[in-house]
């Protein structure tokens, strides 16, 4: 029988590095995409509010599990052959893209409509009104609910276990079935979790704070 | 996680066909590359799992080894899950699963499978005091299985009056006998001794055997070169004993006797 020894530590801490490069990927992709998403559901045009506001639905209709599947085995189908990571990258950026989108136009609207008329005034173009007056302050607002979902993205990286990639769940997956000791591996998994979640709250509180959201 | 697995069937079915470019025989790509890409999954102990050093181990393991070093190349092990093995196979990310896939007619619909290398007693099990000796005893009880495999196909069709619990894994199957939440339930019968090690008290044993299925090396399907290269090597190594030697010391049995048999037709 194999016991539960450092080696399988060892290797379960090593495959944290693979969940934070995961997260860190979607996150990066996904605010990327979310800006500009953002940006188009408040946009004059009503074709980019259209499609914005279609790929929004669609995506937050989906769940995740199938756009991994989709981005790993659906593409191969159509000839294009990703590595897990880049497929589950992929993947999550799609799916981080479609929430921060509509946090992040939440958070645009709730700029007073007064800030808009005011720069209106000043006579500042509408690139000048994002960038000096109404980002700034859409950008307070947003902290909050921004690493909160951030939290949950880390959780969900968790899901690209299911295509094979072997990031912290995957890896307790694969020492629970060759130790047969659940709880001491799951414990260890949720513990680093939770070593990687905890911080970015703490970041947060520091920085609403620092930013002074509540006044 | 059923409908999903269909989805993605029956998907990748409709597609291959016609989405394939058309390739090289497999055969002369995995000799040109000098390496074949096998996909094991590794949770499903006594067939894939890891060693106390964290190196893969197991039969299917084991029999891949020697699989690539008859043929002459590297092995490269492909991360799988068990609903993954198929999918993987079709989209031409492993070029064979080793990964106690059970033949059976719909799995053989969608991917060539070679002659018996090994196989798998699937039996119903449970602890001392329950009495249950075939599936009619199963009647308005809680049987575990573990997701997609084939004791939950088999007992999903045939044990229409059981309430079938699906588990996502061997070890979280194990874990919910031992904890109680079910009795009876579906494994190979390997897992047994396994479970039994860890949890004494259970007193868990084979209740009856439901089927003893055939496990076959999953190939793409259009790849005959390769498929009869494997046949012819799953054959000779069933006759000279050592894939009964490696289940012998994976699984502490036997290989059946219509394995063998495999090996002399």
């Amino acid at each position: 029988m194999i016991q539960f020894g450092p080696a399988h530590v060892i290797y379960i801490l090593e495959a944290v590095r693979w969940t934070v490069v995961l997260s860190l990927v979607a996150f990066a992709g996904g605010a990327v995409l979310g800006l500009l998403l953002a940006l188009a559901r408040v946009s004059r045009s009503i074709l980019l509010r259209a499609f914005s506001a279609a790929y929004i639905q669609t995506v937050q209709g989906t769940p995740l599990l199938i756009l991994l599947f989709l981005a790993y085995f659906g593409l191969s189908l159509l000839g294009y052959r990703l590595a897990p990571l880049v497929a589950a990258g992929l993947a999550l950026t799609l799916y981080v893209g479609a929430f921060l989108g509509e946090i992040w136009r939440g958070c645009i609207q709730a700029v007073p409509r007064t800030q808009w008329e005011a720069s209106d005034c000043l006579g500042l173009n509408r690139f000048q009104q994002y960038a000096y007056i109404i980002l700034p302050q859409a950008i307070r607002i947003a902290t909050p609910p921004t690493v909160g979902f951030m939290v949950q993205v880390v959780k969900n990286t968790s899901l690209a276990s299911v295509i094979g990639f072997v990031e912290l769940t995957r890896a307790g997956q694969i020492v629970n079935n060759s130790t047969f000791q659940p709880l001491m591996v799951f414990i260890l998994v949720a513990a680093l979790y939770f070593a990687i979640c905890y911080p970015l709250s703490v970041a947060s509180r520091a920085l609403e704070r620092k930013l002074n959201v509540a006044r | 996680m059923k409908t999903l697995k269909f989805l993605v069937l029956a998907a990748v079915a409709g597609w291959t066909l016609q989405a394939m470019p058309a390739q090289a025989d497999l055969l002369s790509d995995i000799k040109a590359a000098k390496k074949i890409r096998i996909s094991t999954d590794l949770t499903i102990s006594p067939y894939g799992k890891v060693d106390d050093k964290m190196q893969p181990s197991g039969s299917d393991v084991e029999i891949g080894k020697l699989l690539a070093k008859d043929l002459g190349v590297e092995l490269e092990l492909v991360a799988t899950t068990a609903s993954t093995r198929i999918p993987n196979l079709q989209t031409g990310k492993a070029d064979i699963t080793i990964s106690s896939l059970a033949i059976t007619p719909a799995r053989a619909e969608v991917v060539d499978f070679s002659v018996p290398y090994a196989d798998q007693l699937s039996v119903i099990a449970g602890p001392k005091g329950i009495n249950a000796k075939s599936i009619d005893d199963l009647e308005g009880k809680k049987v575990a299985v573990t997701r997609s495999t084939t004791q939950d196909s088999d007992l999903t069709a045939r044990a229409k009056k059981s309430q079938i619990v699906r588990y996502e894994d061997d070890a979280t199957l194990s874990l919910a006998i031992a904890s109680g939440q079910a009795d009876l339930f579906g494994t190979a019968f390997a897992q047994i001794a396994t479970i039994n090690a860890k949890n004494p008290s259970r007193e868990l044993e084979a209740k009856f055997t439901l089927q003893t299925f055939l496990l076959g090396i999953g190939v793409r399907k259009g790849e005959p070169e390769l498929l009869a290269w494997l046949n012819s090597w799953v054959k000779e190594n069933l006759r000279n004993g050592k894939l009964g030697a490696i289940h012998k010391t994976f699984h502490g049995i036997d290989l059946a006797p219509e394995t063998v048999k495999a090996g002399f037709n």
